[in-house]
């Protein structure tokens, strides 16, 4: 289907030579290498739908772009099977170019010793974009990433920044109905993040894109995304929209309440426990899988107590990740 | 007729945008020429100190160089960007080239203009039309033929062997480092006639490393020593087709590197 991604059973190996430690460990593997095969992904199966932004997200070394690289046609899997646009990329590598377009944030595509729009107009050569698409779109990109200023300067001479949205946009001058991310903010100033972001809102809002986004940015993902892919040790850990990961791995609230009499008896509600008490100021947290809410917890206090101060800190999406990548350990099920 | 007309518009906008660095250009084009320095030094000592060399009158001895230096200005200018490319492997810019509708090998020959090319083309033209002078030959419109052809064959059988070590840098990008071996060992022993080295190193360089059919066969053949080899006269003579199977034969080992290609940082 025109802009769907399709994964089922993606694996990739690589086969790598087991380090041995020391000089003589080192000699040893020179004579007699022992050989290891590396699962940089397994078994990963996912859909991200036409007009869908997903982040694939996971910690370094994940496999997240393995994955990407499987998907763009750079790397053929090891088993299992891909569409994108209803092409298997990896069978088809120009044909599936011409239906993506990708950014990796360490990379350009543009050619580093021509101004950007000579590098732009070869793109359109490449693809075959017709000369008044070609400049309307454009026009497009410049309204929002401001490109005018600085597209008559050599790549080589850009800022990361300047660079990046110039790569945004020579990866969609084709109209691309689906887009590969690999990082494509990293090392950004703030300013220039919600540019792009803006950016991207309005290519999946407006041009119905399909786009697979991958970042250590949970801002980025916060503003952008619906719904994650969560990748760790190559598996995939958990598929689903950003509620239900907060509600899996996001109860680590805190509710912090200052109590009217120091010298109450403090029995927490159920589902609630007391992680501190120091005179009338108590810090209440979830326990157990049933924990409320935090704001059932903060109703929960209010009603059983007198207090005369309350607070809550409530994870943010980093902390939730950060727990995620921790329970999803080497061979985690899938959730 | 589009990959065409891409391919020229990227080729003058390379070469446009060397030219506005004026002294990078210029310093260019001159280590281009200064590369050849020993192919010089080795044609003027022959011409000014030898009659000959291995049987051969030194005025024939000269085509060996001309021919050879030729063909390596013609690989340089139109397919050298095989060499070295490890570098761009490890970038990850073969990643980038994987992503656009474009063969990646055309990609990597449009990636930047050969400046230096100008610089070898420039002393290999003087030293050709320095050999044709000396020449006792006739040079009718059949030998004329003959060495353009050569001529042909050597850059495609230079781009062969230059392509054949790019394919393996595509696994192992260290492999990079044997294209400067492979250059070092191209420009010292393809200006002599093979037949006055050990025969073991000429064989090597007949059957190992082909540099023999680059220049060595192919001036044998047009001054005449084409029976004197030690390889058929009919092999020597094909050397320009051997010249085109060899590259046909490393497009396809690049083909099938990059179907095996295993990318850069995970």
């Amino acid at each position: 289907m025109i802009g769907s991604i399709e994964v089922r059973s993606l694996s990739r190996s690589f086969h790598t030579t087991v380090r041995r430690p020391g000089f003589t460990g080192a000699l040893r593997s020179l004579v007699n290498p022992e050989r290891a095969v590396k699962h940089a992904v397994s078994d990963i199966s996912f859909d991200v739908a036409p007009g869908e932004l997903l982040a694939l997200l996971g910690p370094n070394g994940a496999g997240k772009s393995t994955t990407i690289k499987m998907l763009t046609g750079i790397l053929t899997p090891t088993s299992g099977e891909a569409r994108v646009a209803g092409v298997v990329p990896y069978e088809d590598r120009e044909r599936n170019a011409r239906n993506i377009g990708a950014v990796f944030g360490q990379r350009t595509q543009l050619w580093w010793d021509l101004p950007v729009r000579e590098s732009f107009a070869i793109l359109r050569d490449i693809y075959e974009v017709p000369g008044a698409e070609h400049a309307a779109r454009l026009k497009e990109f410049d309204d929002i990433l401001e490109l005018s200023s600085f597209w008559d300067t050599r790549v080589r001479h850009l800022s990361l920044g300047q660079r990046v949205r110039c790569d945004l946009a020579a990866a969609l001058l084709h109209d691309p109905p689906v887009v590969f991310l690999d990082e494509p903010t990293i090392g950004m100033d703030v300013v220039v993040k919600e540019q792009v972001r803006e950016f991207l809102r309005h290519q999946v809002e407006q041009r119905g894109r399909t786009v697979l986004l991958t970042t250590h940015d949970m801002t980025e993902v916060e503003r952008l995304a619906e719904r994650v892919v969560l990748v760790n040790h190559g598996r995939l850990v958990l598929d689903g929209t950003l509620d239900e990961i907060r509600r899996k791995y996001g109860s680590t609230w805190q509710v912090r309440a200052t109590l009217a009499d120091a010298h109450t008896d403090v029995v927490p509600p159920p589902g609630i426990t007391l992680l501190r008490q120091e005179g009338p100021q108590v810090v209440f947290g979830p326990d157990g899988p049933d924990a409320p809410t935090v704001h059932q917890a903060l109703k929960a206090v209010i009603e059983r107590y007198e207090v005369t101060g309350i607070a809550i800190d409530e994870a943010d999406l980093e902390d939730v990740m950060r727990a995620a990548y921790v329970h999803a350990g080497p061979g985690a099920e899938g959730a | 007729m589009n990959a065409v007309k891409i391919a020229w518009r990227v080729t003058r906008l390379n070469f446009r945008s060397q030219l506005e660095y004026r002294t990078e250009f210029l310093l260019m084009v001159a280590i281009g020429a200064i590369w050849q320095v020993s192919v010089i030094v080795f044609a003027t000592v022959l011409l000014t100190r030898f009659t000959g060399m291995g049987g051969w009158d030194s005025s024939d001895v000269l085509l060996i160089p001309a021919t050879r230096m030729l063909a390596h200005g013609l690989f340089v200018l139109v397919l050298g960007r095989m060499h070295g490319i490890g570098r761009f492997i490890q970038e990850g810019q073969i990643d980038v080239y994987l992503l656009r509708p474009m063969p990646v090998h055309r990609q990597v020959q449009l990636q930047y203009f050969p400046t230096n090319a100008i610089g070898d083309l420039t002393v290999a033209t003087g030293l050709m039309a320095g050999a044709l002078s000396r020449s006792h030959l006739d040079w009718n419109a059949g030998r004329v033929t003959y060495l353009v052809v050569c001529l042909v064959g050597g850059m495609l059988l230079e781009a062969a062997l230059f392509t054949a070590v790019a394919s393996a840098s595509l696994r192992f990008p260290t492999a990079d480092y044997w294209s400067r071996w492979l250059e070092e060992l191209l420009g010292t022993f393809g200006s002599y006639p093979l037949n006055v080295l050990p025969k073991a190193v000429g064989g090597f360089l007949t059957f190992g490393i082909p540099l023999a059919f680059v220049a060595y066969f192919p001036a044998a053949v047009l001054t005449g020593h084409g029976h004197d080899t030690g390889v058929p006269y009919w092999l020597a003579a094909a050397s320009p087709l051997i010249g085109v199977l060899a590259y046909l034969a490393s497009r396809l080992l690049w083909r099938w590197s990059l179907n095996h290609y295993t990318g850069v940082n995970g």
